[in-house]
């Protein structure tokens, strides 16, 4: 006999902007899934072949809205590697505070998205509380909030301000103890959550490898992979931090993964921040700049996981061609075989655990 | 580390089947050489344990733009081989699933990423299927 098909989205709150998946169910079980993407689809590929590089910098914080920092940062390194410039070390160690600061946001989003979800809606407001400490500061530093263009090829567009370092220290010190006394309480140690998300929607090592799956859910599923350890990029050889990894591979050891690392971001930003050199903070560099004719790769540990721009520049103005290699994209390729033979309640928990950001897998 | 190598397109699959223990695939990355009439294909693969790339680089026909599926061998290929399909109209034989991905099913114009795409007022203001009374 033939089962359900049932559609989940394009229009729903749960599935993290418009994500379309046909469930064939029988009884409660899925038996098979199959994504539907493309809704978000705005050609910033193309885009990419029409606009200087310099103009390209706005396009980036919108691929990928939710840690754009972090996007900034992949793009302009490219611009740099594709140059073969050099930044001043100040750059960089601003740049890793930047870059963390994106990590936690992002985290912070995840688990406000994945309480709310589970009907945790006090997580929703806890979470975003927390984020807004960050956003306040960024919003001092580089005068936006979810989309600051602050990173730019040759360092950053403005210079810390006077005594900020002491902002970024004392909001970190607040953040930790909220995420020790509130949000673990709130969602690791609660029974609830617990029971909702142990054992629910595992994907297995070897699968998790096998469809590129990369970053946090690639950590919970047992494999130890970090590409700021692996290749170390700005400033990440000289810092001290762990790289978490849980061996379940279920929905709570994705949530896990997060909440460590949001714990170590913290101890990064604390590091680099009281060990922040002296020195020029942008290389002057013209607007417009033309690149030879090359093939740059470009791979960094986002939130999401890995996410490389790859450029083939033809000695023009303008990218010959711009790919840019989305992890979530894989995630979702995961989530069809993560759903196989699970029951259609823990689609929810399954979704918000992989954190996709529709903006970047539609590109 | 980068490898570099260019390869035939029918070696594709055997050159897939060696790398298939240690690597996985990072990305496939087309690139639209209008002036010499060719498509360039760069499969870039991923050592599973440290950071090495392998960049596999091969050339096909733009007027008659095939090449083997290696979904099979790498499930990561499927979603990459269907953007590639989308965007450049590359058919991937032996592809299972192979249809548009990220476009509407009924987009009428063509492929966006060829560089003989070129946006004017129709594409512009086109808006799917019409579901007006």
């Amino acid at each position: 006999m033939n089962g359900f098909e049932i559609n989940v989205g394009p229009a729903h709150p749960s599935t993290h902007g418009v994500l379309k998946f046909k469930l064939t169910i029988e009884g409660d079980t899925i038996k098979k899934a199959e994504a539907e993407i493309g809704f978000l689809h705005r050609g910033k590929e193309k885009a990419a072949e029409d606009v200087t590089y310099m103009s390209y910098l706005p396009f980036v914080d919108k691929i990928e809205y939710v840690s754009a920092l972090n996007m900034e940062l992949l793009y302009s390194s490219l611009i740099e590697k594709a140059l073969n410039i050099q930044i001043s070390e100040r750059a960089k160690y601003i740049r890793t505070i930047m870059a963390e600061f994106g990590r936690i946001m992002n985290h912070l989003v995840f688990l406000a998205a994945f309480g709310e979800d589970l009907g945790l809606i006090s997580e929703f407001f806890w979470a975003l509380r927390e984020r807004e400490l960050l956003m306040d500061i960024i919003e001092e530093i580089s005068g936006g909030r979810l989309a600051p263009v602050y990173i730019r090829p040759g360092g950053v567009f403005f210079d810390f301000k006077e005594g900020i370092e002491n902002k970024i220290i004392e909001a970190m010190e607040k953040l930790e103890y909220k995420i020790k006394e509130v949000h673990e309480y709130a969602i690791i140690k609660n029974s609830i959550f617990k029971a909702r998300t142990k054992g629910v929607g595992i994907l297995k090592k070897e699968d998790a490898i096998n469809l590129g799956v990369t970053g946090p859910n690639a950590r919970a599923s047992g494999i130890n992979r970090d590409y700021r350890k692996l290749n170390p990029y700005l400033i990440y050889d000289k810092l001290d931090f762990k790289v978490p990894v849980f061996d379940e591979g279920d929905a709570y050891a994705r949530c896990l993964v997060r909440m460590e690392e949001i714990k170590e971001s913290i101890k990064i930003i604390k590091e680099a921040t009281k060990n922040i050199p002296k020195g020029d903070y942008l290389i002057k560099m013209p607007w417009i700049i033309k690149i030879p004719p090359a093939y740059t790769i470009e791979i960094q540990e986002t939130p999401r996981g890995e996410i490389g721009m790859i450029l083939v520049s033809d000695g023009s103005e303008r990218a010959y061609r711009l790919k840019i290699r989305s992890a979530s994209f894989f995630a979702i390729k995961a989530m069809e075989k993560i759903l196989e033979g699970e029951k259609i309640a823990n689609f929810y928990p399954i979704l918000a655990s992989l954190d996709p950001v529709m903006g970047e897998i539609d590109r | 580390m980068i490898n570099y190598k260019e390869i035939k397109s029918e070696e594709l699959r055997k050159e897939a089947e060696e790398l298939k223990d240690k690597y996985f695939l990072f990305s496939i990355i087309v690139v639209d050489r209008i002036n010499e009439g060719k498509f360039e294909l760069n499969y870039l693969f991923e050592n599973k344990e440290n950071a090495d790339l392998i960049n596999l680089k091969t050339f096909i026909l733009r007027n008659d733009p095939k090449i083997d599926s290696i979904s099979d061998i790498f499930p990561a290929a499927d979603y990459e081989e269907r953007e590639a399909y989308d965007m450049f109209g590359i058919i991937f034989t032996g592809h299972k699933n192979l249809k548009r991905i990220l476009l509407p099913e009924d987009w009428p114009f063509g492929y966006p990423l060829r560089k003989d795409f070129v946006i004017n007022d129709e594409i512009r203001n086109w808006t799917g299927t019409d579901l007006r009374w």
